[in-house]
């Protein structure tokens, strides 16, 4: 274990990673865990020991006729997704900005990207998580085959719960091939309802200017597509990165008229119910008191805007709360706990 | 909340428990791996018709004879079921696994049903939640614990379609909804919903989140999971959570995700909202014949590493083939050793591309045959084929085990390899369907209950058939669950720590213990060797 063994923890292995998570509890103290911070910097800054996953790292295996790799959590994602590409395969869970991504802060936070639309949720691509507990408890839960329900579905758990249950230190991933093909085509207008008048378009993002759409298909498809829908070869969206809004995509229409009376610059996943924002504190208020109106969340994820990170839409009900207590009895882990 | 103390609590064990049905005439002998171990089991012949008569004589105690009276006052006569015939098409799914429920109730809305877990608790009586009964591990057997026995709470009656949410492509429903008739009204606005076991003609929606289902085109589409937006749970006061995941991103965690596969024993799933995707334009349909199972275990390991991933690739051995061609007519090469049915569905020149390139590949792998559906007819009827297999075994045996195990695609040949060698050392005939893009084995192990002694063979190949996908780095249930079948399996998949994990979760969502007990947690860790035949239940 290295570093500065008061705040900053480095484990090499699991455990190291048990005997962190034992010492803080039997201290009473607490840690928060990281991997690349590419997440976390974005985040007002904590005062809890950090257990970084900066060690555990490297590519255990990597099945390509299974359709599988395995990773350890502080591997970074271009890594993973550059060794994959070497054999035409990827996981199509793309890194939230450029500060390398590890693939346990991305499984950790499971902040959707934009191919999120045709590539399914970041949980979906999750076969086997090993973990340790805030208790120090060890746990492995799924397994390697890509059908698997024995015993409890403690990945889909596991994944975006913000490092509150558990220290991740290991991951299988299910793959699939690089699609042949892959375009971005733009609107000349913003068309919301394009999503849905379109066969499976790997990802759509609509800005005040025009609506981008990505396919990933046979290329006499995507142009099958594209000219049957008026659209025509663009770069893809540039994303603002201020911050990120969810609401269920039934109540998009609704948020997204609110959003049309603030001074922000938006970005919208028609379909998904996810919009990036770039804006004024103050607008940023605004839209996070809309979203959660319409039953959605706002994160914040620039620390000068001094607005909190997480919000009301945020807190965890109840029964996610027992949850949390039942694996992290003395709230070791992540202290804020969706408050920061 | 404390969880009561799940033995002593009532000192009262049913009469004989289990009690050995009078009339049997195959009782497991001294090697049943059940009877070896000193477990009360037995061989009822409730799969064949004829239905134990030993619970006749059954007695029931203070809280069980309070808590039948308030349920029907809670049900009426028409929703609750007490007697010896209303309870025994309740004692088993589609599993041979089987016990006497204490009774049944069919409630007819939430309310009611909130009210039926109220009372159960109220007299500390678990219950045990069934939709269809199409499970296959004995998830929906009323087994207790202690000499409990549960409620059978059938959600059966809750089968409405509430809404279908075209623009928004998704659709919440009741419980009790059958599949395909959430397929059938999706379709007429363009939409279908992915998850296709093969019993979905009769199997439930709410069942199928219990047991996170597959179906055939799990290999893009994906389990279940994928397709569960959000999940109404009802805990053992009765209380419903609505655990959301219509939202992209997580904002807390993903209990729905460990709802989807609890299998009755986190609460009864009383609504879901599940996701509906837009029907493919285009669908290429592929039957490719093959000389040797190796061949066509080879050339699935072919397609899958190839640029686009069929979207359902299913094995057939020879006498899968052969026997459900005379049932349904699909057109099968009968001289192949194997069959493979492949399907692209998409845009047409991506469908095209794929179905030329397993076209090529099938042929590079020794493929003796390979023809492309010439339209939505001959389709159907090669997919019938495939889903017709379960049926056309009642023509060639009384009685069929069907497993299901999985290891990863590159063991797929070995694993088929020692099925059919486990066939022959225990001289049972055994076909084989692979959901085969996913590494996913279903041998049916056909027999015949009244054979002396055959019982004890099927369960050695079962168990055989288990150790050896786990020894390939399978693991013992793919689709199916874990239930009771396979729940003592669980201390070979998992270590002490990792189960202590799982059921810390479980007592977290679920601290009453009421919920179908004894269910998909070994109750005792590393006990030794796994039984197939788990202490009360009866087969």
């Amino acid at each position: 274990m290295g570093v500065n063994a008061a705040t900053h923890l480095e484990p090499t292995d699991i455990g190291e990673v048990i005997d962190a998570v034992t010492q803080a509890r039997e201290r009473s103290s607490a840690l928060e865990v990281r991997g690349a911070g590419s997440v976390l910097d974005r985040l007002p800054p904590g005062d809890a020991p950090v257990l970084s996953t900066a060690r555990l790292t490297g590519i255990v295996d990597h099945a390509p006729a299974d359709l599988t790799v395995t990773v350890r959590a502080g591997t970074r994602l271009d890594e993973v997704r550059d060794r994959l590409a070497e054999h035409g395969q990827e996981c199509p869970i793309e890194p939230i900005g450029e500060h390398g991504t590890t693939v346990g802060g991305r499984l950790g936070t499971a902040l959707a990207g934009p191919r999120q639309l045709g590539a399914g949720r970041v949980r979906d691509w999750l076969l086997r998580v090993r973990f340790v507990t805030g208790a120090g408890t060890p746990a492995t839960a799924g397994g390697v085959t890509v059908k698997d329900v024995t015993g409890f579905d403690l990945c889909r758990l596991m994944t975006g719960s913000w490092g509150t249950l558990g220290v991740i230190t290991e991951v299988t991933l299910k793959l699939r091939p690089i699609p042949p093909h892959r375009a971005w085509y733009a609107t000349d207008t913003p068309q919301h309802d394009l999503a849905s008048q379109l066969y499976r378009p790997a990802a759509v993002v609509s800005t005040s200017e025009r609506t981008h759409v990505l396919f990933e298909d046979h290329p006499d498809d995507a142009d099958a597509q594209a000219a049957g829908a008026g659209l025509v070869p663009a770069d893809p969206p540039v994303l603002p990165a201020s911050a990120r809004a969810v609401v269920d995509p039934a109540r998009l229409a609704a948020f997204r008229a609110d959003l049309t009376e603030l001074d922000l610059t938006v970005a919208i996943h028609d379909q998904l119910g996810l919009c990036h924002l770039d804006g004024q504190p103050d607008a940023l208020v605004a839209a996070r008191a809309a979203a959660e109106r319409h039953g959605g969340a706002l994160l914040v994820l620039d620390p000068s805007t001094g607005l909190p990170a997480f919000g009301r839409g945020h807190a965890p009900s109840p029964l996610a709360q027992r949850v949390s207590t039942a694996l992290d009895p003395d709230d070791v882990l992540a202290p804020w706990r969706w408050q920061r | 909340m404390t969880r009561p103390r799940r033995r002593g609590r009532f000192t009262r064990r049913r009469a004989g428990a289990p009690a050995r049905p009078s009339g049997s005439s195959a009782t497991p002998g001294p090697t049943s791996p059940a009877t070896a171990s000193g477990r009360s089991a037995s061989l009822a012949t409730a799969g064949s018709g004829s239905v134990p008569s030993a619970t006749a004589d059954r007695s029931l105690s203070g809280p069980e004879t309070s808590l039948l009276a308030t349920l029907e006052d809670i049900l009426g006569d028409d929703g609750l079921r007490t007697g010896h015939l209303g309870r025994a098409t309740y004692r088993r799914d589609a599993s041979f696994l089987n016990a006497d429920p204490l009774a049944v109730a069919l409630p007819r809305s939430v309310e009611q049903t909130a009210h039926v877990l109220r009372a159960c608790r109220d007299h500390g009586i678990p219950f045990t939640p069934r939709a269809a009964g199409t499970g296959l591990a004995g998830g929906a057997t009323p087994t207790g614990e202690g000499g409990r026995r549960p409620v059978v709470v059938s959600v059966a009656r809750m089968d409405q379609l509430r809404e279908l949410d075209v623009p928004n492509r998704r659709a919440w429903v009741e419980p009790g909804l059958v599949n395909a008739r959430l397929g059938k009204a999706a379709a007429a606005h363009g939409l279908r919903f992915a998850p296709d076991p093969a019993s979905q003609i009769a199997a439930t929606l709410g069942g199928n989140v219990a047991t996170n289902a597959g179906g055939i085109h799990v290999l893009t589409y994906g389990v279940m999971s994928q397709h569960v937006l959000a999940v109404e749970l009802m805990d053992a006061d009765g209380v419903v959570h609505v655990l959301d995941g219509t939202r992209a991103e997580q904002a807390g965690l993903d209990l729905r995700g460990v709802s989807v596969g609890g299998e009755g024993t986190l609460g009864i799933v009383v609504g879901a909202c599940l996701r509906l995707l837009p029907a493919p334009p285009a669908v290429g349909t592929l039957l490719a014949g093959f000389a040797s199972l190796e061949a066509a275990a080879t050339a699935v390991g072919a397609l899958v590493v190839s640029d686009r991933l069929p979207d359902a690739v299913e094995l057939m051995d020879a006498r899968a083939v052969s026997l459900v061609e005379d049932y349904a007519q699909a057109g099968y090469p009968q001289d192949a050793a194997a069959v493979l049915l492949l399907e692209y569905e998409g845009l047409p020149a991506g469908v095209d591309a794929g179905v030329a390139t397993a076209d090529r590949l099938a042929r590079d792998h020794g493929a003796t045959s390979v023809v492309r559906a010439d339209g939505p007819d001959q389709r159907a009827r090669i997919w019938k084929g495939r889903k017709a297999v379960a049926g056309a075994i009642a023509k060639r045996a009384p009685d069929f085990y069907l497993q299901d195990v999985v290891v990863p695609r590159s063991r797929l040949g070995e694993m088929l390899d020692a099925v059919v060698a486990i066939g022959e050392r225990e001289r049972l005939e055994i076909l084989t369907v692979v959901h085969a893009g996913d590494g996913n084995l279903h041998p049916f192990v056909l027999f015949d209950r009244r054979v002396e002694g055959m019982i004890d063979r099927v369960f050695a190949a079962g168990h055989d058939i288990v150790a050896t996908a786990l020894s390939l780095d399978g693991t013992v249930t793919g689709e199916h669950g874990v239930g009771i079948e396979k729940r003592d399996f669980l201390s070979d998949v998992f270590d002490s720590d990792d189960l202590a994990v799982q059921r810390a979760v479980r007592d977290a969502i679920e601290p009453s213990g009421l919920a179908n007990p004894d269910k998909v947690l070994p109750t005792t860790v590393g006990c030794g060797e796994a039984r197939m035949v788990p202490e009360g239940a009866w087969v």
